[in-house]
């Protein structure tokens, strides 16, 4: 058996919408999920392109504006929801690392997680600073 | 060929609303129309990408429409028409504004620039041994400083042929080289601006071509910390920094945007004229960057150990 992680609740998750979860120790979310109806999606919050970049451009925002595809806000790459392949972008033809996800009475637990890093200074989405 | 720098980046999004958000938390003030000024006036604008009075898109992800630069007057932008015009169709708008697209496709217009003279006061502070920055009970660290962008900065292309590219600026446009990478891309300036610089580029294949980042000049290192960090307390995603580049020696704190770019804030870049001799390094992680930090919870130094008080 893998290690698994609790990341969330479902109901956490707006239907139709991303967020992000599991942070490290700077505040970076490693994981982001979507959920479309009854189906999950999650990957790790790395985008192809650059070595450890994360993909949203606000805390829990990795979806493009009809929502209909994962965007990377580093430099617009798109990704299908359902098998996160870059269908255009830097990173085209490559795709996002999935996550085992398991839902088990209302929560989301995730296999293999990624471990704990800091990348490019800063942290990410603003956990540190008491947002 | 009297070009100072951009003037205005017009950007085609699929979210106009979080890319208006954005720029307004960034600190650029809402001029009507999608456009958002920094203190000069120097500007963004988005619009909807569908709409019809945006120059077509590439067939990248890139959202950037058109780069529009400011040259210093009527003569300037006569002369660049003139030698444009010697080998591509140039558009003339009723505004003046003339558009073509570059060696690499990129759509680029000129115009008399419409940034206004700024007079403000610089990052002042107190070294040992120097003047004082600042006067006796003037205090420093003033967390509520507006922090806004002062003025465009530079933009940096995902390019696939750096030479031709690089060669079009240099040649038709009057750039200078100030530093370059080894097989990524030249640092350059135009005649009428003494930053180190205005546009850079890097090499990559052809789908990737589109913009890297763009950038604002802030006061000094202090308000980009104020302003980076207000953005991080917002909840948008640093990318990169805070830090200090060698090349040009401007602090730096990028973010992802929903513009698909990353958005700069500098500060206090180097100055460079005719006497300067270019350098050239390998582009790597010991070259890129003086200094990175990380933002972390703030911190206090305290009596006894937590639980024991
Ligand atoms: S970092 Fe994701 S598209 Fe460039
Ligand atoms: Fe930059």
């Amino acid at each position: 058996m893998t290690e698994r992680m609790l990341l969330c609740r479902l109901a956490d998750i707006r239907d139709g919408h991303s967020k992000g979860v599991a942070p490290d120790r700077c505040g970076r979310d490693r994981i982001l999920l979507i959920r479309q109806g009854t189906r999950l999606y999650g990957y790790v919050n790395n985008c192809p392109h650059y070595d450890r970049a994360p993909m949203a451009w606000k805390k829990d925002e990795f979806l493009n504006g009809d929502r209909s595809r994962i965007v990377c806000a580093g430099h617009g790459a798109l990704f299908r929801i359902e098998d996160g392949v870059c269908e255009l972008g830097p990173c085209l033809g490559q795709a996002l690392t999935p996550v085992n996800l398991v839902v088990e009475a209302g929560a989301v637990y995730g296999h293999d997680v990624p471990s704990e890093r800091c990348v490019h200074g800063a942290s990410g989405s603003g956990r540190k600073t008491g947002r | 060929m009297r070009i100072i720098g951009p003037d205005e980046l017009v950007f085609g999004v699929d979210n106009v609303e979080a890319s208006e958000a954005f720029l307004t938390d960034y600190g650029l003030t809402p001029a009507g129309n999608g456009r958002f000024n920094a203190l000069d006036k120097t500007a963004i604008s988005v619009r909807p990408k569908d709409d019809p009075s945006l120059p077509a898109p590439m067939r990248t992800a890139t959202m950037l429409r058109q780069t529009i630069w400011g040259v210093e007057n009527q003569p300037s932008l006569d002369e660049i028409e003139a030698e444009l015009s010697k080998d591509r169709k140039v558009a003339k708008a009723d505004d003046g504004t003339i558009s073509c697209q570059d060696d690499a496709g990129f759509e680029i217009a000129f115009r008399v620039s419409q940034r206004i003279k700024l007079n403000l006061p610089g990052e002042k502070i107190n070294s040992p041994g120097a003047v004082p920055g600042r006067a006796a009970n003037e205090i420093g660290a003033n967390e509520d400083a507006e922090a806004k962008p002062r003025t465009l900065s530079h933009i940096v292309y995902f390019i696939p042929d750096m030479d031709k590219m690089a060669n079009f600026y240099i040649d038709r446009l009057g750039f200078v080289v100030t530093d370059k990478f080894t097989n990524t891309g030249p640092f350059l300036r135009p005649q009428a601006n003494d930053d180190h610089h205005v546009l850079f580029m890097i090499q990559t294949p052809e789908y990737m071509q589109g913009l890297e980042h763009l950038a604002f000049h802030m006061q000094g290192p202090t308000e980009l910390m104020l302003a980076g960090s207000r953005m991080v307390r917002k909840g948008y995603e640093s990318f990169w920094g805070p830090g200090r580049h060698k090349f040009g020696s401007n602090w730096f704190w990028y973010f992802n945007s929903p513009l698909g770019t990353h958005i700069e804030y500098d500060a206090d870049m180097d100055k460079h004229d005719g006497d300067w001799v270019e350098r050239e390094k390998p582009m790597n992680k010991e070259n890129s960057q003086m200094f990175l930090f990380e933002n972390v919870e703030k911190w206090a130094p305290g009596g006894p150990p937590p639980g024991k008080g």
